[in-house]
């Protein structure tokens, strides 16, 4: 697929790039518990963190307001959501960050 | 109050389209600027925004936004961060402020045609939202820098450099012009919304805003990165315009596009990007380099995103990745040598130890790019001040707009691709703008570059005094003169010959 020079395996990771803070914490917590059969990786930088996953990823608004301890609506993430990598999927119940290629 | 969950009337209140009774459907929504590609209205109905806001949501999420952003700016508005800062720090900012300012002001302009013209409602929503985001983007861009004008005059181009003639900012001009102010409807939410947003602004937002937090300038890495959230979601325009159209046969329509726009803000965003993260920043602050965030960013990710809305990678990439390693490097060399052309003060950046890193980070650097600093730095240590300094103009890409430049040393490629029309010669820094050019040449061929209008009589007599003038440089502030007046050349005293 990825045949020109340095930009072979490009995977297909998806999920959420947060600005730090309590939400993207709280997105760390939660996207375990809501993906339990995938390996999530975080690269915590100074001002954002990235949070992928094979595939693509859910959150949870059930687990977030679990881990937040207080109500919340999935659109309180837009605050914190500098970029993602794959497409978005938003719903009342959670947001979705997918691929649809298969491409391995 | 309980309030009906946005899933439960979404789909009807976004059921907004009619049967015009006193205009025709061509009249409601004119080719040139609904669609010229034919795709029928039902098709359009299908487009569904995968980043739903509603309004109540919008205004909610924004406040939120402006209260973080805001605060921190009046938290820390007595701190003397801005006196004590390093001036290369400076001049970033300032080349920020004064490229994007008003450039997200202009981006209404699409958005509200997207707001009034779109024939798929859902998509006219989402235009709306964008033009009150890029309202957004333009006030609170001239309102941070608009503070400091008291401390340093330069900071005046946040607002005045869009209404200049400076070459970097005919550049960006062009590309804007191109890719948002005159295009259609679909065209536009590909060319900005897919190329331009999804694709290279995180670089300048996100990787810029973590250096700028490392460098302790929390207000503006604060601001950048409120920004990148609404452009996270108004950039989700683009891709269900390219769906829509793939699924309709013009998949050659929307990579072409693509094609254009992605190759048009590359050339721009490596300028307003790379030279600060490689160059302008202090060294032991530099989280990654402009090459690493664009792996990161748009080599693997946007990559990504191309590819799964159905898309091939643009027919330039080998071209585009060898660029990565190039352009930035040429521009800040003609940057700093031609300092007085613009309206911040260019940082070196090649101290010895600033050397090793690049050379790290640029395997072959010292080799190409070095050879051209070591004369700059003998010319300065031999007291040749008048030999550090470009007076005349280059020669400047007739797309681009940007000198037309390569990797100096061995390998020197550099050489104008021209191509003649209507009896005059067009020159161009790349295969690809020539290609761009080709695409379309009765929309190009009117515009004249900075040293056509030399030519044309437009800046009389063309001395470089005149041009710097006509530039705004000197007229709007003093033009620039190296960061720290080259104090950076010390350690050549010492070491003369110790980046060989």
């Amino acid at each position: 697929m990825s045949d020109a020079p340095d930009s072979g395996g490009i995977g297909d990771m998806a999920g959420p790039v947060l600005r730090g803070g309590e939400i993207a914490q709280a997105v760390i917590e939660a996207v375990h518990t809501d993906n339990p059969d995938k390996e999530i990786v975080i690269s915590d930088h100074t001002t954002y963190v990235r949070v992928e996953a094979e595939g693509g990823c859910i959150i949870r608004r059930d687990t977030m307001e679990e881990v937040l301890g207080r109500p919340f609506r999935m659109p309180e993430l837009e605050v914190n959501l500098t970029a993602f990598s794959g497409q978005i999927e938003t719903n009342d119940d959670y947001t979705r960050f997918y691929l649809k290629k298969d491409r391995v | 109050m309980a309030l009906l969950e946005r899933s439960e009337w979404y789909d009807l209140a976004r059921t907004t389209n009619w049967t015009p009774k006193y205009a025709t459907e061509d009249e409601l929504y004119p080719a040139d600027m609904s669609d010229p590609y034919g795709i029928s209205t039902e098709e359009w109905e299908t487009f569904d925004e995968p980043y739903k806001v509603t309004f109540r949501e919008y205004v909610a999420v924004q406040r939120e936004k402006d209260t973080g952003a805001y605060s921190v700016k009046t938290a820390l508005q007595h701190s003397d961060y801005y006196d004590v800062a390093d001036p290369a720090y400076l001049s970033m900012l300032k080349m920020h402020y004064g490229a994007i300012a008003l450039s997200e002001y202009a981006a209404c302009q699409p958005d509200a045609r997207t707001a009034r013209f779109s024939k798929a409602p859902g998509m006219r929503n989402m235009g709306l939202f964008a033009f009150l985001d890029e309202m957004r983007h333009g006030q609170i861009q001239l309102w941070f820098p608009h503070a400091l004008v008291r401390k340093d005059r330069q900071f005046d181009w946040a607002h005045e450099a869009q209404h200049s003639n400076n070459w970097a900012v005919l550049s960006g001009r062009h590309l804007m012009d191109d890719v948002m102010m005159t295009r259609d409807v679909p065209t536009c939410a590909i060319m900005l919304s897919f190329a331009f947003e999804t694709g290279l602004t995180n670089v300048q937002l996100v990787g810029l805003s973590e250096d700028a937090a490392k460098v302790g300038d929390h207000t503006f890495s604060n601001l950048i990165t409120s920004i990148q959230s609404d452009e996270a979601r108004h950039a989700q325009i683009g891709t269900p315009v390219i769906e829509i159209m793939v699924r309709n046969g013009k998949k050659a329509e929307a990579q072409q596009a693509l094609d254009i726009a992605f190759w048009r803000v590359w050339r721009v965003f490596a300028i307003l990007t790379g030279v600060p993260m490689d160059y302008q920043f202090p060294l032991e602050k530099r989280a990654m380099s402009f090459k690493e965030y664009m792996h990161e960013f748009v080599i693997t990710q946007f990559q990504r995103q191309i590819l799964d809305v159905g898309l091939d990678r643009p027919w330039y990439w080998d071209h585009f990745l060898d660029d990565v390693e190039n352009h930035h490097h040429c521009q800040q060399c003609g940057i700093w040598s031609w300092r007085q052309t613009v309206w911040w003060n260019p940082t070196a950046g090649v101290g010895p130890r600033e050397r090793e890193w690049l050379e790290e980070k640029y395997p072959g650097w010292n080799a190409s790019f070095g050879t051209y600093w070591d004369v700059v730095i003998d010319n300065i240590l031999n007291g040749r001040d008048e030999l550090a300094w470009g007076d005349s103009m280059t020669a400047v890409c007739n797309m681009c707009q940007i000198p037309i430049s390569h990797r100096p040393g061995p390998e020197w490629r550099a050489r104008a691709h021209q191509l003649d029309y209507e009896g005059r010669r067009y020159s161009f820094c790349t295969p690809v703008c020539k290609w761009i050019f080709g695409t379309d040449p009765v929309r190009y061929k009117d515009h004249h570059s900075i040293v056509d209008r030399m030519y044309s009589g437009e800046i009389e007599p063309p001395t470089f005094d005149n041009i710097l003038k006509y530039m705004g440089c000197g007229e709007v502030s003093e033009g620039g003169r190296d960061a720290h007046d080259y104090a950076w050349i010390e350690a050549y005293r010492t070491q003369p010959q110790a980046a060989e």
